[in-house]
């Protein structure tokens, strides 16, 4: 009696398995982007939703995912967590999407990550850098292919330690990744070289996303003892504020400067020759950091097609699809909790270099980039000379000190 | 005042019958978007309580509502685990909040009393978005696990958004049937005579500020209620939801409904969702529709949809008034 | 001292520019008793038109020169046809109408020239900087430091010494009277409207080399105006003017002196104000 039941249900399940794959072979695979299309960042939107395409274009024309076809949906989060977690609920439930990919704000993806867990479905972050996604806040199904803001600071601490700058300050958006990212430089940096002065909280710039006038902080900031700036704006906010800052001779050399995400090609686009050379900027990646086949491709295809050369939110969202098929060809699969445990542990070659998934905290142990700004007469912008490339393992921290439970 | 309620007791269990049904032939999203037209509603309905009913236009709502949700988040971050407690807490604490505010606005009239409201609203933003060590700041206070509602001892999971759909749908109901008792009662004369001849009401012995006051409280309180379930429903409490334009949707859903009729700003409620999913389908700038709309209604039908229907409708069955 | 100075600089010149914008509406609010939420989305419009022109012919001044006229104009067609159908009836109901104008014209710009900021220089004779002690400072930023009280001034003239501008100052104090002794009151409306209009989209245009332009801008300074305008007094110029310094200044030396209670500065001013002197620092007796 038992057995025969058993054989039922098990029949019952191939034929609903093969009726299922069946189906499915029809059906496209689909993919919801979440970024900002709007506002002060939306260029960086613009750009993700190019190197998705790019990718997805290849992978469609090499066959699409396991057979099927690759359809995008965009969304647009205007960088503010109730809409974010509003537009991916709408995406898993209207749109029925297989994944969401993208992400740009920190303090997005700290509250859309718990939300991933209900909803049971994978997340891949691509540029959002909050450390507690992959750490504190961690979860089944909330993956990282960027560099977060423990990698990147660990980097720019590296090269602060070398500089002559005795006292810090910052100027960093007023939100999460603003106040972590100096949190953090101060951890890192006073363990490097302990005699450091870091400005107090109220000596500090942290100008709301929505500012557009930066005179007030330039001001405060050059007043100040501080003889090392780090600078966590980004998109909007950093082409106002070195525009703003150029005009009242912030860059006189009278002190060091670090811009964490200066290397963005949609900043240096705007900016053109206004931003300044000689200064440390840091990327999640840049696009002549290396040579090899499959980053030339990617440059050269991405370059041809849009006329501008690909910024690191465009490779996150191109290496993000990638990672994503790479995972499903794993799993022979594109059913959501067989993909997650195929990003598991997954390690695949990137334009940016190989990246590697931890297993135990989702996030990939990838390579960082920080250069020198410098004049290039053959190139439309600010490009990096010299290039200092660190390795992803040095730069990572353990997952003990993560502080990641997801098992 | 029993006969007062007699008429509508058939229309409001229609109405309660059909939300109750909606689950079953609505899609999970659908179910979705009616959980948001159901907050927002209540949400509306509280600031139609001082517009409509009162005569005051408020800009500040959004505060209270905001207030609410951060309220009811602590409550579910650093006291005790349950969403009754953490209603209750934005509702008591909105309306504490209501009676220092109202306090200072109730002095004041129409556009004075508009921008004062949009002032203090906009002062609880900024403690919102600045306080960074109990707010979150910016980033506001997510990252919180929605506990199970405890039903009479069982245990609701409310990951279910068909749960918490009837979670809100009961909440909302209570909100809008305490507040429907208080319009149709002798104090709610007393609001809609402060509303058209405060003078007059004065000369009859009431204390206009005070019955303002009171207004305000509930309305405030109310809309800390609907914070708290917007802030559950979206897993965060943000500045956002204390800023004035999100007052503005409030205004924006009175007018579309009709400030006039009890229900109007729940029908607006659910027209704004409704014309946004439909209108965002085609094209992502529905503001410029909405704006639209809203300068043909204010224009052509002051009364709203639901007001300008129900006027329809009257004048049909009653025949021309003489 | 250089701090101080760089201080009351960045402070004078938004204040300037709030100055512009808040002389519109507080000569709206004070002549036809309508307070004007779609005002920040003229000073707006104002700054994307400019935008538009030195793309077009690549000169700031023929921008700054042909926008604001065409935004006036616009304003006038709003007042004729909007507005002017509205005045018997509640002062809510005017609020919401401008409400609404606001949503419209803030996703209109969207539409029209997208979601993304952006950037418009400063003509090359304002483009530099000077030296002020060890710092430098933006040149075009004097200028707006300058051209406020020139403004200002030349408004005042107009208002003190013009049969127009006498004439407007009667009917903002007393309407029925004026319209006893002669004056056409609605044309006069349309013309307040429209000249408001004019200053809040040169306010604008003005403001597009000082930052970026993007659709949010409006927003952003009508709720600024607003305060400018009740703490001065509504429908009072010298009031306006204080406002604008005064705000402007909270929100320099605000930010390097308060860095965590500055957004609220403006608001407490604006709601002691409303509670003490309803009518404003400037504004005349009930």
């Amino acid at each position: 009696m038992k057995r025969k039941s058993l054989a039922v249900v098990l029949a019952l399940g191939v034929g609903l398995l093969i009726a299922g794959s069946g189906f499915a072979a029809d059906k496209p695979v689909k993919i919801g982007f979440v970024y900002i299309m709007s506002g002060p960042f939306a260029t960086y939107g613009q750009f993700a939703k190019q190197g998705a395409e790019l990718a997805i274009d290849e992978i469609n024309k090499a066959g699409g995912i396991n057979g099927r076809k690759v359809e995008a949906i965009f969304e647009d989060d205007t960088g503010k967590p109730d809409v974010g977690i509003r537009v991916i609920r709408k995406l898993v439930y209207e749109n029925e999407v297989d994944i969401v990919m993208g992400i740009d704000s920190s303090g997005v993806a700290s509250a859309v990550a718990p939300v991933m867990k209900e909803l049971k479905t994978p997340l891949i972050i691509t540029h959002a850098a909050v450390p507690d996604v992959t750490g504190t806040n961690c979860n089944r199904y909330t993956f990282r292919v960027s560099l977060n803001i423990n990698q990147n600071i660990s980097m720019a601490s590296s090269i602060a330690a070398e500089m002559k700058a005795k006292t810090w300050t910052t100027a960093g958006p007023d939100y999460s990744f603003g106040h972590q990212s100096w949190e953090y430089f101060q951890k890192y940096l006073s363990k490097k070289k302990p005699d450091t002065v870091f400005l107090p909280r109220a000596d500090v710039a942290f100008p709301p996303s929505a500012t557009t006038d930066f005179s007030a902080y330039v001001t405060k900031i050059m007043n100040s003892k501080a003889d090392g700036v780090l600078i966590s704006l980004w998109g909007g906010n950093l082409i106002d504020f070195v525009r703003q800052a150029g005009d009242m001779g912030f860059f006189d050399g009278k002190r060091e400067i670090l811009m964490t995400l200066g290397a963005a090609t949609e900043v240096l686009y705007a900016l053109k020759e206004k931003m300044p050379e000689g200064i440390w900027v840091g990327t999640r990646y840049w696009f002549q950091a290396n040579n090899t086949p499959i980053n030339k491709a990617f440059v050269d295809a991405y370059l041809k097609r849009f006329n501008v050369y690909p910024s690191y939110n465009a490779h996150g969202a191109y290496g993000a699809v990638k990672t994503y098929a790479a995972a499903a060809g794993k799993a022979k699969s594109v059913e959501k909790e067989k993909i997650v445990d195929a990003l598991e542990g997954l390690s695949i070659e990137l334009p940016v270099g190989t990246i590697f998934i931890r297993p135990e905290d989702h996030q990939a142990v990838t390579d960082g980039v920080w250069g020198k700004t410098a004049a290039d007469p053959q190139m439309p912008i600010r490009i990096l000379k010299p290039i200092r490339a660190f390795a992803g393992k040095d730069i990572t921290p353990t997952v003990d000190e993560t502080g990641c439970k997801i098992k | 005042m029993n006969s007062l309620l007699r008429g509508h007791v058939l229309p409001a269990s229609l109405i309660l019958l059909a939300l109750m049904a909606a689950p079953l032939f609505l899609s999970m999203y659908g179910v979705i978007v009616l959980t948001e037209i159901l907050t927002m509603s209540l949400f509306a309905l509280s600031f139609n309580l001082l517009f409509g009913y009162t005569g005051l236009l408020s800009f500040g709502q959004a505060g209270f509502f905001g207030a609410g949700s951060y309220f009811a988040v602590l409550t579910l971050i650093h006291g005790p685990d349950s969403l009754w407690a953490a209603m209750a807490a934005a509702f008591i604490g909105s309306a504490v909040l209501a009676v220092v505010i109202g306090w200072f606005c109730v002095r004041l009239d129409e556009i004075y009393f508009a921008i004062l409201t949009l002032g203090f609203g906009m002062m609880l933003f900024t403690i919102a978005h600045n306080w960074r060590s109990v707010t979150g700041g910016s980033d506001g206070l997510g990252n919180f696990t929605l506990p199970e509602l405890n039903l009479f001892g069982w245990g609701v999971n409310l990951f279910n958004p068909i749960n918490f759909y009837f979670l809100v749908l009961l909440i909302t109901a209570l909100g809008a049937l305490l507040l429907f008792r208080v319009v149709n009662s002798p104090f709610g004369l007393l609001l809609r005579g402060t509303r058209e001849n405060s003078l007059r009401v004065s000369f009859v012995g009431a204390n206009v500020r005070a019955v303002r006051l009171f207004a305000f409280i509930l309305a405030g309180a109310l809309a800390g209620l609907a914070g708290a379930l917007f802030a559950f429903f979206n897993r965060i409490a943000s500045p956002e939801m204390l800023h004035w334009s999100f007052s503005g949707k409030a205004v924006l859903m009175t007018i579309l409904g009709g400030s006039g009729v009890y229900l109007g700003p729940a029908v607006g409620a659910a027209i704004f969702f409704v014309l946004e999913h439909v209108i965002t389908a085609y094209t992502t700038n529905w503001m410029i529709f909405l704006g639209g709309i809203l300068v043909v209604l204010v224009l052509a039908f002051p009364k709203g949809v639901l007001g300008s229907l129900l006027g329809l409708l009257t004048r049909r069955w009653k025949g021309p008034k003489p | 001292m250089e701090g101080f100075l760089a201080n009351l600089l960045n402070g004078l010149s938004w204040g300037m520019l709030l100055f512009l914008i808040s002389i519109g509406l507080t000569t709206i609010f004070g002549v036809m008793g309508v307070l004007n939420f779609a005002h920040g989305s003229l000073f707006m419009l104002g700054a994307y038109l400019c935008m538009q022109f030195v793309r077009w012919v690549g000169s700031f001044w023929i921008g700054l020169l042909l926008g604001p006229p065409i935004v006036a104009v616009l304003s006038i067609l709003l007042e004729r046809f909007l507005l002017r159908p509205l005045y018997s009836r509640d002062v809510s109901f005017q609020l919401l109408l401008t409400f609404g104008v606001m949503l419209f014209l803030d996703d209109g710009v969207r539409l029209i020239w997208g979601a993304a900021y952006h950037v418009v220089n400063p003509p090359q004779i304002l483009a530099g900087v000077i030296q002020l002690f060890s710092q430098s400072y933006p040149v075009y930023r004097l200028f707006l430091v300058i051209l406020g009280p020139l403004v200002g001034i030349a408004l005042w003239a107009f208002f003190s010494f013009t049969r127009w501008g006498k004439i407007l100052r009667a009917a903002a104090m007393d309407r029925q009277m004026a319209e006893i002794v002669g004056v056409r009151v609605p044309m006069m409306y349309t013309a307040v409207f429209g000249f408001g209009a004019w200053l809040a989209a040169l306010g604008g245009a003005l403001a597009a080399p000082h930052q970026s332009v993007g659709p949010a801008m409006g927003e952003r300074i009508i709720i600024e105006s607003f305060i400018v305008v009740v703490i001065g007094g509504m429908g009072s110029f010298p009031g306006a003017f204080a406002g604008a310094l005064i705000l402007g200044m909270l929100n320099s030396f605000g930010t390097t002196f308060l860095p965590d209670v500055q957004m609220a500065l403006p608001y407490i001013l604006l709601a002691v104000i409303l509670l003490t002197r309803p009518r404003g620092l400037f504004g005349g007796e009930a």
